[in-house]
């Protein structure tokens, strides 16, 4: 349904010592199938490249060698807009924050339509939104946690075929945790949504049918979780993630 | 008889889309149009006749009051002065602007000259918006000041809206808070090609427990310019915050200057300014929910000037 044939991205090398420009192999030689309906969780310890891979998918980050397919169609070239229409939507890490938007203008777009009672629909399909965060400015007064919950509303608003989450989890409640992996097993099962969570979260590699550990850039195993706990108790605990994750700062302070 | 031009220009200024409902006084090429008054709210010429006085009585509530003004005569340059007496404990709206038509070479402007006295209690909501359309050439130049003195427990609520056509802008705002009062002002202001427009703000927060924000939004095209000043000086213990923010989409460019004069020991003052362009989260995001590049940054503006 969606395959990653052979991809490779590259950033620019702050670490290079050299005055002339360098680039970094972030991911190195990836392929990997993803299945129509399955959940996907990709771990890994911080700077490995998972996020890089979601950005990949969504086509916010470029490739530099490599094909991504969709459907049977090539979409490595299609820019962001494109893929989503086609059906891929991306739920950001870092959510944008906004000067006189509201989340009901970013629900309106991802669901095409303004009407209260379709909102109010997909809030409730959502449940995890109140009503009353639809007039609310998504701008910098949001905690942590709403942003996210908003993030993660407009994402299922596209109805989407792929849903990528990257670190659905951060600034989230511990008690919400808990509804939000139940909400996205349920769009999982009932909409068919191929779903790939980026997460350290055990409730999440929990929910998952296939793991993917991403190491070096590199799909470093998949399979279930029990395969994977080994390696995991390893690697998987970190408490820098907000102060070294994304690709503008790939480096691991473990 | 108001005409189509006018029609659109009053449609673009005071969102009217004939004569309105309640009080109003409407200005056409420095003459007057039409005028009606209400059992609340009195409207009459000036002593000196080169403008009107607006007396709203106290106690007035959920009343409105329009006076745009329309200037479609080529080489006009128009310049009134109004005074705007708003009652104690009333609660009224205000909607003013000016529209200017051009269809020659000359240059047509408008200056209004605007002074509010907001006695005790009084509760104000003031809208305007300044707009230019026609094919002409000629420089279009709105230069409006708004003078506002507040007694004891207002609250003022300012919006001043300039969104396309107009070369040439100088705003002048002063206000003097007293004692438990709020005001309330955002400008937003879109300029393109080679357009100029200045802001420049002195606000006093002069009474106890008064409180001020100001908030301005700038959306900078083509190689347009446009600088913004606000002095906010504390006289009193009270509550002043600036924000202003610029986006420049093409070559324009911008100062923005917030000052805080704290000139007593329990003022508390803040600001928070940012120029730059359309930030990439932004954009990304909204791209990933299915908008073209195009879209999105209209979408962005569109909230941002909202």
């Amino acid at each position: 349904m969606l395959e990653l044939q052979n991809i490779v991205f590259k950033a620019p090398d702050s670490d290079s010592e050299s005055e002339a420009p360098s680039l970094k192999t972030i991911i190195d030689d990836v392929s990997f199938k993803f299945e129509s309906g399955g959940f996907y969780a990709l771990t890994g310890p911080n700077g490995s490249g998972k996020t890089s891979i979601a950005k990949l998918i969504m086509g916010i980050n470029e490739l530099a060698d490599g094909k991504i397919l969709f459907e049977g169609k090539d979409i490595s070239n299609l820019p962001i807009d494109e893929r989503s229409k086609a059906g891929i939507v991306y739920g950001f890490q870092n959510p944008a924050r906004f000067k006189g938007t509201t989340f009901r203008d970013l629900l309106s777009i991802a669901s095409g339509s303004d009407d209260e009672d379709q909102l109010a629909h997909i809030i409730a399909r959502v449940g995890i939104c109140s009503l009353d965060f639809l007039d609310k400015p998504v701008d910098s007064k949001l905690s942590g946690g709403e942003i996210k919950k908003i993030e993660l509303a407009t994402v299922i608003a596209r109805n989407p075929k792929v849903a990528i989450y990257d670190e659905p989890d951060t600034g989230i409640d511990l008690w919400t945790i808990g509804p939000m992996v139940d909400l996205l097993k349920r769009e999982q099962r009932e909409n068919n949504t191929t779903t790939i969570v980026v997460s350290h979260n055990k409730a999440f590699l929990e929910a998952a049918d296939t793991l993917l550990l991403i190491k070096e850039g590199k799909i470093g195993y998949k399979g279930d979780l029990e395969g994977a706990k080994p390696i995991l108790e390893d690697l998987s605990v970190c408490t820098f993630s907000d102060a070294c994750e994304g690709e503008g700062n790939d480096r691991c302070y473990r | 008889m108001i005409d189509a031009t006018d029609k659109k220009i009053l449609k673009e200024v005071a969102d009217l889309e004939g004569m309105p409902k309640g009080a109003y006084n409407i200005r056409k090429n420095g003459a007057l149009l039409g005028r009606e008054v209400s059992a609340n709210i009195n409207i009459e010429a000036n002593e000196k006749g080169d403008g009107i006085i607006i007396d709203i009585k106290p106690g007035t509530v959920n009343e409105s009051v329009h006076i745009p003004v329309i200037l479609t005569q080529a080489g006009l340059h128009d310049v009134v002065y109004n005074t705007f007496n708003i009652g104690e404990d009333s609660d009224v709206t205000i909607v003013a602007g000016c529209g200017i038509h051009c269809g020659s070479s000359e240059s047509e402007g408008h200056s209004g000259i605007h002074e509010f006295h907001i006695k005790s209690g009084a509760r104000l909501r003031y809208v305007e918006k300044h707009a230019a359309i026609g094919e002409g050439t000629g420089r279009r130049i709105l230069n409006p000041t708004t003078k506002i003195f507040m007694a004891e427990n207002a609250s003022a609520e300012m919006e001043l809206t300039q969104l396309g056509g107009v070369d040439e802008a100088k705003r002048y705002n002063e206000a003097k808070i007293g004692a438990g009062s709020v005001l309330l002002i955002t400008e937003r202001v879109m300029t393109e090609g080679l357009q100029a427009a200045e802001s420049k703000n002195e606000i006093e927060l002069a009474g106890t427990d008064s409180k001020s924000n100001i908030v301005s939004r700038s959306v900078l095209k083509g190689d347009s310019k446009q600088d913004f000043y606000v002095n906010l000086t504390a006289l009193a213990k009270c509550y002043g915050h600036i924000e202003c923010d610029a986006i420049i989409m093409d070559n324009g460019n911008n100062q923005t200057i917030p000052a805080l004069k704290a000139l007593h020991p329990d003022a508390e003052l803040t600001h928070e300014a940012s120029i730059g362009k359309i930030a990439n989260d932004q954009l990304m995001k909204l791209m990933s929910l299915g908008l073209s590049y195009d879209e999105a940054v209209n979408r962005i503006i569109q909230g941002f000037l909202k």
